[in-house]
Parts: C-alpha cells; sequence; structure tokens
C-alpha cells in the first residue's frame, strides 16, 4: 500500500466535496442549530427541569383567594410575585376567565391537625404559556405550606429520615446537566456519524456510477481506494467536531479537555467510519447498504450507552473535568476493536480487489 | 381508467423491483439487527443509560449518606473523615459534612447540588409512601382545575400580561357571574390507591420510563389530584418519543423513494419508462404509491401497538404526503450520493424541528397546533380537536407538497434527470420549466401565489424560533427575516426569466412581470390568510408577517415596489444586481412594516 496513492483518493473525494458545495448544507446546519442554541436551552431544558420556565417572567401575578382563611394566604400576601385578592369563588372564576387574574386558589375549613389532608382547589387557565409559569411558582408556596402542616403531624409519623441539610444555592447551574451532559457529547459525535455515512456513499458511488474499473485501471489498487476513502472521511471528523467544540466554546460554554476529547471522537469515529465501509464493500449498493448500516448504528450506540464506561460518557466526564485515568483504558478498548475492525477491512478488501484484478 | 392501471403497473414495478434487490440480501440481516436491537432495547432498559455516569464528585463523612448518594450514579462518592474533607474540600464539587451539603459557587456544584436535592427529595418520598398514616405525610392535596379563557389566547402572545400593573382592588368581571360549586373538602379516593399512585410516580422518575411511559394512553386513577411536588407545569415529553415512533420510520421510508429515483437517474433505466407512452404524472404516482401505502401502513401498526385512536394517522397523511413530495424533488435534484445525503439529512433536521418545537408547548400554548404532531400528543392524552384545528395545523403540508409534486412532474423529463448541472442552476432550471414562455406573467402571478405557503412556513419557523427570545429583539429579527423571505420569493421568478432570456425584460415587460408577481403574492397571502391564519394574524407578530389585511391597495404598492427595485437591480447590473436588489426591498420592506407597526402601537 503506497501512503501516495492514498493521498491521490483522499484528495479526490475532496475535490468532489468541494466542487459539490453540498457539505455546506451540513456546516450551514451546524450553525443553525448552534445560532439557535438559545432556543433549544429554553425548549429542551424546559423538558429536563420545567421549572427553569419561570425564570423568564418577572411580573406581579393576581391571585385570587376564596374560602377559609390559612397560612397560604400570609404566604401569598409576603411574596412578591403575587398580589391576593380575597373574593367570592364564583366571581373569582369568572374574572379567571376573562384573564383578570392569573388564578383562583379555594382553601377549605380543614384543621391543620386534623386526620384528614388539606384539599386545596386551584383554578388555572387552559393551554396557556402563563400558567405555566404561574403554576411553578404556587409550587413553592404550597410546598412551604406543606411543610408546616407535615410539622404539625409529625408526631403520627413514625419512620426516621437520613437527615440531610441543602442550603439555597446561588442560582444557575440549570442547564449545567443538559449542556455537558446532553448536547456536547452529542454534538461531538455527530460528525462521525456523518462521515461514517459518507463513507458508504463514496464507496458505493463508485459501483454504481460505473466508475471503479476507470479507477481500478490505474496503478491504484482496490485496497488502496478503499481505505483512501476512509482516510478521507477520517479527516473530516476532527475539523467537524473541532468546530462544534469552539462553536460552543463561542457561546460561552467553558470546555475542559478540548485537546483530549478531539483525541477520543477521532479515534472513537474511525469504529463508525470502518463499519461502515464494511456494511459498503457487502452490499455495494446505497439503499441497502444505508438502511443496514442505520439500523447497526443504532444498536451500537444503544449497547455502548447501556455499558457504564463508554466513549459518549467519557466525553462528558472529560469536558467536567472528571475523567481519570481509566480514559487511557477506554481508548485502549477502542483502539482493540478499530485494530480488528481494520483487519477484517483490509483482508475483506483484498478478497475483493482480487477479483476484480482476475476479470 | 387507463391511467389507474398504469400508475397500477408502474406501482407493481417499484414494488417488485425494491423487494428483489432488498428481499435477497437485506432480509437476513434486517432480521438480526432488529432482534439485536429488541435485545440491546432490553439491556439498555435494565442497566439504565450511562450518559451523565461520574459528573459531580462528592465527598461525604456519614456512610448512610453516601449509600443514600451512590445510587444515583452522576455522583463519584469518596467516604472520608471530616477533617480530612475540608481540608480537600477543592477537590470536590460538593461535601456533606455533618448532614450539612457544602458546595462551592460554580455552575457545576449547583447543578450537582440540585441533583442532590431532587434525590433526596426521592428518598424521601420513599419512606413517606410507606407511612401508615400517609396523611400526615401527606397532608396537602391540590386539586388541579382548568377553566377555559373566554378571550382569545392572543392576549398573552402579543407580550401582554394578563394584568401587568396589579391593582389594590380586586378586579370585577364584566358580565353576569356564573355560580362555581363550593369544593367539597375530602378526598374522592382512598388512601391505599393514593400511596399505590404515589409510589408509582416516584419510582418512574428516571429517565427512561418516564418516556416508555408517555405512549400508554391509560389515565391515572388519581385524577387532578396532586401533592405539591407533583405540581408542574404540564410540558409534554411525549413529543421526542414521537418523533422517534412516527416520524422516523417515515424518513427512513421516503429514503426509500428518493433512492428509487435516483436509481432510475445514474442507471438510466428511467429513459425507458419515459420513452412509454405512460403520462408523468402516472409515472411519478406510480412509483410514490407503493411507499405511501407503506408508511401508512408503518403509521397504522405503530397506532395499533401502542392502542391508541386511529384519529392519529389523519394528521399524519399530510405529513407523509409532504416528505414523499420533499423525497421525489430531492431525488430528482441531488447530482450524487454525497449530495443526496447531505441534502436530505438537512431538509429531515428541518422538517423535523418544524414538526418538533412547536409541539413541546402542545397543552402550554395553541401556537403548537401548526405542528400536526401536536394534535396527536393531543389524541393520546384523550383531548379531542376540531376540523379547523386540523385544517390549521396541516393544511399547510398539504399545499407545499402538492406544489412541490407540480414541480416535479413538470421537470420529470430526459433533460432535467439527467443533466450534472450545479445545484443553484438546476434549481433555477426546474423554476424555469414551470414558467411558461408563452404566458410569462400568468406563470410569474401564479409562482407568486403558490410561494405562499413556503413562505409561510418559513416564517412560521422562524416566529416558533424567536418566539422565545425576549420582547424587542423577537420583533427585531422577525421584522428582517420576514422581509427578506418574502423578498426573495418575490425576486426568484423575475431573476429566473432574466436569466433564461435577459432580453424578455424590456421596460415594459419588467413593469408587468413586477405587477403580476406582486397581484400574485397578494392574492395568495389573502387566499391563505382565510383558510388558516386568522388565529395568529391579529397579534403583533402575525401583524409583521401578513400585515396586508386592511387595505388592499397599500400592501399591493410595497409589494409592487420591493419587486420592482430587484427586477431593476437586475436590468441595471445583470445577475450580480440581484443580491443587493433584494437588500434594498428588504430595508424598503421592513420600514414600511415599522411605519405600521409604530402606527399601530402608537
Amino acid at each position: 500500500m503506497k501512503i501516495k496513492h492514498l493521498s491521490i483518493i483522499a484528495k479526490k473525494e475532496f475535490r468532489g466535496l468541494y466542487n459539490e458545495k453540498t457539505i455546506l448544507l451540513a456546516i450551514l446546519l451546524q450553525l443553525f442549530i448552534a445560532l439557535f442554541s438559545s432556543f433549544l436551552m429554553v425548549g429542551l431544558t424546559s423538558m429536563y427541569d420545567p421549572a427553569s420556565l419561570s425564570r423568564y417572567s418577572h411580573s406581579r401575578y393576581s391571585i385570587g383567594y376564596a374560602g377559609n382563611e390559612s397560612k397560604i394566604l400570609t404566604y401569598l400576601q409576603t411574596s412578591p410575585d403575587f398580589r391576593v385578592y380575597q373574593m367570592d369563588l364564583s366571581t373569582a372564576v369568572a374574572a379567571l376567565g376573562q384573564r383578570k387574574l392569573a388564578a383562583v386558589i379555594y382553601v377549605p375549613d380543614t384543621r391543620p391537625d386534623a386526620l384528614d389532608p388539606v384539599k386545596i382547589t386551584l383554578y388555572t387557565l387552559q393551554n396557556d404559556l402563563q400558567t405555566a409559569i404561574v403554576d411553578v411558582k404556587l409550587k413553592d408556596i404550597f410546598l412551604k405550606y406543606e411543610k408546616d402542616l407535615r410539622d404539625i403531624r409529625a408526631d403520627r409519623l413514625k419512620e426516621e429520615l437520613v437527615s440531610l441539610q441543602i442550603q439555597k444555592t446561588s442560582g444557575g447551574g440549570d442547564f449545567y446537566e443538559f449542556v455537558y451532559g446532553l448536547l456536547i457529547p452529542l454534538l461531538v459525535f455527530m460528525p462521525a456519524i456523518i462521515t461514517s455515512a459518507l463513507v458508504i456513499d463514496l464507496i458505493t458511488e463508485e459501483y454504481q456510477h460505473e466508475t471503479l474499473e476507470t479507477l481500478m485501471s490505474t496503478p491504484i489498487t482496490f485496497v488502496e481506494m478503499v481505505w483512501g476513502k476512509v482516510l478521507a472521511c477520517e479527516l473530516l471528523v476532527p475539523i467537524q467536531a473541532g468546530a462544534w467544540l469552539l462553536l460552543l466554546m463561542l457561546n460561552g460554554i467553558a470546555i475542559e479537555n478540548a485537546g483530549l476529547i478531539l483525541l477520543q471522537v477521532v479515534i472513537t469515529s474511525l469504529i463508525l467510519i470502518l463499519l461502515g465501509t464494511l456494511t459498503a464493500l457487502h452490499y455495494r449498493e446505497r439503499t441497502a447498504a444505508q438502511f443496514i448500516f442505520s439500523t447497526a448504528l443504532v444498536v451500537v450506540i444503544l449497547f455502548s450507552l447501556a455499558l457504564p464506561a463508554n466513549p459518549l460518557n467519557l466525553i462528558t466526564r472529560l469536558a467536567v473535568g472528571t475523567a481519570g485515568m481509566d480514559q487511557w483504558l477506554l481508548l485502549g478498548g477502542t483502539i482493540v476493536v478499530i485494530l480488528a475492525l481494520g483487519y477484517l477491512t483490509q483482508r475483506y478488501a483484498e478478497k475483493i480487489g482480487k477479483t476484480h484484478n482476475t476479470r | 381508467m387507463g391511467t389507474l392501471t398504469d400508475i397500477a403497473t408502474i406501482a407493481r414495478w417499484e414494488v417488485k423491483k425494491s423487494f428483489s434487490m432488498l428481499g435477497r440480501e437485506v432480509l437476513p440481516f434486517a432480521i438480526i439487527l432488529f432482534v439485536l436491537l429488541v435485545l440491546v432495547t432490553g439491556f439498555a432498559a435494565q442497566t439504565g443509560m450511562h450518559l451523565q455516569d461520574g459528573m459531580y464528585n462528592v465527598g461525604v463523612d456519614d456512610p448512610q449518606i453516601a449509600g443514600l448518594l451512590a445510587s444515583d450514579a452522576r455522583f463519584s462518592v469518596y467516604v472520608m473523615d471530616s477533617p480530612v474533607l475540608l481540608k480537600n474540600r477543592n477537590a470536590f464539587d460538593l461535601i456533606v459534612v455533618q448532614g450539612i451539603v457544602n458546595g462551592s459557587a460554580t455552575d457545576k456544584a449547583n447543578a450537582a447540588q440540585k441533583t442532590l436535592e431532587r434525590d433526596y427529595a426521592k428518598y424521601v418520598n420513599s419512606v413517606y409512601n410507606t407511612e401508615n398514616d400517609l396523611f400526615a405525610a401527606y397532608p396537602l392535596w391540590i386539586d388541579t382545575q382548568s377553566v377555559k379563557s373566554e378571550l382569545n389566547f392572543l392576549s398573552t402572545q402579543s407580550g401582554q400580561y394578563v394584568s401587568a400593573n396589579p391593582r389594590r382592588i380586586a378586579p370585577v368581571p364584566e358580565g353576569e357571574v356564573k355560580t362555581v360549586p363550593t369544593p367539597s373538602p375530602a378526598l374522592a379516593i382512598s388512601q391505599e390507591e393514593l400511596r399505590a399512585e404515589l409510589v408509582q410516580s416516584n419510582t418512574k422518575n428516571t429517565q427512561i420510563s418516564r418516556y416508555t411511559e408517555t405512549l400508554s394512553t391509560t389515565s391515572t386513577s388519581m385524577g387532578n389530584f396532586k401533592t405539591p411536588a407533583q405540581l408542574s407545569p404540564p410540558l409534554p415529553f411525549d413529543s421526542i418519543i414521537l418523533i422517534f415512533v412516527f416520524i422516523f420510520p417515515l424518513y427512513f421510508t421516503s429514503q426509500f423513494f428518493m433512492m428509487s429515483i435516483m436509481n432510475e437517474r445514474i442507471e438510466r433505466k428511467g429513459e425507458v419508462l419515459l420513452s412509454t407512452p405512460l403520462r408523468t404524472s402516472s409515472i411519478i404516482i406510480g412509483k410514490a404509491l407503493p411507499y405511501f401505502i407503506g408508511m401508512v401502513a408503518i403509521c397504522t401498526g405503530l397506532t395499533l401497538y401502542i392502542k391508541a385512536s386511529p384519529v392519529i394517522i389523519l394528521p399524519l397523511i399530510p405529513v407523509i404526503f409532504f416528505f414523499l413530495a420533499n423525497a421525489l424533488l430531492i431525488g430528482m435534484l441531488a447530482r450524487s450520493f454525497k449530495e443526496l445525503s447531505f441534502i436530505s439529512i438537512f431538509f429531515s433536521t428541518v422538517a423535523t424541528s418544524y414538526l418538533f418545537f412547536p409541539s413541546i408547548f402542545a397543552n402550554v400554548h395553541v401556537i403548537s397546533l401548526i405542528s400536526p404532531l401536536t394534535l396527536i400528543v393531543l389524541t393520546i392524552q384523550g383531548s379531542a380537536w376540531t376540523v379547523t384545528d386540523y385544517l390549521y395545523s396541516t393544511s399547510l403540508f398539504w399545499l407545499t407538497g402538492a406544489v412541490l409534486f407540480y414541480i416535479a412532474a413538470r421537470n420529470f423529463k430526459e433533460e432535467r434527470l439527467f443533466s450534472e448541472k450545479k445545484l443553484v442552476s438546476r434549481v433555477r432550471e426546474f423554476l424555469s420549466e414551470i414558467l411558461s414562455q408563452k404566458h410569462p406573467f400568468v406563470s410569474l402571478f401564479l409562482l407568486s401565489g403558490f410561494s405562499i405557503p413556503f413562505i409561510f412556513m418559513v416564517q412560521m419557523m422562524c416566529l416558533v424560533l424567536f418566539f422565545n427570545i425576549p420582547m424587542p429583539y423577537s420583533l427585531v429579527f422577525l421584522l428582517l427575516f420576514a422581509a427578506l423571505v418574502e423578498e426573495i420569493a418575490k425576486g426568484v421568478g423575475i431573476y429566473t426569466i432574466y436569466t433564461r432570456d435577459p432580453a424578455f425584460l424590456t421596460w415594459k415587460n419588467l413593469i408587468l412581470a413586477c405587477a403580476a408577481t406582486a397581484i400574485g403574492f397578494l392574492a395568495g397571502e389573502k387566499l391563505l390568510l382565510f383558510v388558516t391564519l386568522a388565529q395568529i394574524s391579529d397579534s403583533v407578530f402575525g401583524s409583521i408577517l401578513f400585515l396586508s389585511l386592511g387595505s388592499l391597495w397599500l400592501p399591493f404598492l410595497l409589494h409592487f415596489a420591493c419587486v420592482t427595485i430587484v427586477a431593476c437591480c437586475l436590468k441595471i447590473w445583470g445577475k450580480k444586481g440581484f443580491v443587493p436588489g433584494l437588500a434594498v426591498a428588504m430595508v424598503v420592506h421592513c420600514l414600511y412594516n415599522l411605519y405600521f407597526i409604530l402606527g399601530w402601537l402608537g
């Protein structure tokens, strides 16, 4: 195998990509997502932690209070988020329907130390973004009241709790787990997935466009052609993954060990690229190869996620700076898998290459 | 009848071809992979996802607390004596000394502390669930009742809060006050039933089960009763799982269609088909039909599997139609496999985000109805939706799908299918094909009229995207972007005609072409507004997008002026005048909008 031949093939593929320019779409997509990460933040993290929504509102909400007096009334009156009006229930609900109130609370005359629970009725507007925010703010007040009631009824509880005192945090950290535990590993591995699909396109194209014969008539062997394409795809990974890391950093997300992350991604992505190569060599037809490969990809990713130490988790731990020496162990394991796959690819390509030469 | 037989024949060929190809080699592997997938899914469900393992380092001096923390894989727990912990506190994100949690002020420590808080709450619940006197452990229950707003939803959307400045005196409702029955103070459910629900909701709080259980349609017996801790906004987690369950198979199948079209082109088999007396529309419908039936079958199967109401299929059909139209066009446009991959990945991401993002707000805001997926979420939850809702969320998919199919049908011929030109010029050629030589002005009128659904689709996406940016910025962005999109759409027809035949654009023809474009645009806008968008068009956002509700001649003048600017730039500077022309037109458009909104607000 000659290095020169490999680089000729790789250069040919890069030229093809450059001429078509549609790889720009892939890059545009990255930008699109990065630019709108603020939306991603609000939209997706609110699913992780719906309470984060409430931060986006700073106005005071009018609450109608009906029924008996309780500590909730005091809590509401002292809260900076609410203004409370003691009202008749029917009037209050009618006002709510006309959007003159944000919510209505009805408190029954159950005594705090009664055997029965206190059942509060909360009326809110249907299908309303504001309701979601009011709910979050009211929740705090209800929790406070629940604690009061629990204290009053404490002598009726039997089990002893392990006590743990957690102080209020200084705020922030809402998006931390989402960004580092999901966004970064997924984004950084996206180029690996894209390029492994690309290698299938590159190989099957030679077959289906019937350009293989021409290529084989040059001094370049079949095996060299295959490895050249693998090389081209592998080179794209650090460029794209690096661009992601840079974009994230520009967005103010501090990433530790960026170099090590790149190293891990570049090496691990070889597994996917070689899997793609093997599938393409087997089918030599895009539809079948892509279908089988993408199904296999789901299996592989799901399986590795189910393992306690997996490359995606390692990216997370590297990015937050808690990865230990075991990262090198994992890297070693990855390299063993790559060597095995590489050997398979080499043998398979040699076998196919022979049939091409004899023809 | 003849056409129907033709379609049936083509469809049969298509099925035969794809099955003979798939059957031999792919099926065995596919079955193996499917079995593996089931096994791996089971394995993953058992061991859990290990994506966030060991994110936080925690030091603890009490083995009992350490045990509690170690149950969450996100923590790496170290047990040490308290003096050692205090000395090395910088090595940890959190330290727990004598039952008190201490963290540094970093984001990471805050995140760790929040995770710890949730874990601890879960632990407390698990202890309280076993209490004999459940109402001592859970003394407070909230009964949530939703009230239908009598005003439309637009008041919040236009940035006005319900009552921005609460006054001292309680608000007085207008009109008659309906009597609301006083709620009974007793819970309607027994203590043991509540306990069972609490135990279940406490265990299901893990990441995976939260998703797997969204598809079960059975409602809980608890009804509206919640403990304060369970009271959180009704943001559905369903959309993610729905995307995976319903949209991905559709995307996959449309890939096969895309490849089938592409294969016709590269193997030049399509030429044989084209030389037969079959009509192109028959060929296209025949080729698409098996995939359409397959996709509907997949959806039906999935619906039956999750035991949901078959009504779910209805909103999916326009999505399938739209996917197929795009697949056809992409299959016809792409020059190579890699181009096919890139374009289809790009398209699928954009389409998926259009479907997905609005449905996040399914129970929160009516804006979510612009995505058909929301209708599915609602159906699964057991809420009803109306025919108007259906029209509202699917009409854009029907319209754009139909237009794309028309463009593809007009271009489904030899010189288009087998040309090797660049993507942009191919798109232009495709457009040029539907612009008639004989009746250029009628074509321009129709083109700009039919571009409206696409513009709305793009603008709707922007509306959703900008929805979360603080108020003034979202308006500014929307203002600029909406204007730019409209100007591009209007300019593209004239640009195409100019490239085809620069001599056509005499001053007289230029004015006529601009007028045709402007009238077409106005007509399309009016029509679509009339059909679907009345709900949104009254808000501030709406007034930027679809300003032209009031008088007719003002928006016409605007459209005419803007498109004339672009056309003049084209005529004077040639092709390179197009982009500067667009920029100027955008500014004019924005100024017009600004004047109107300022006037409107003032």
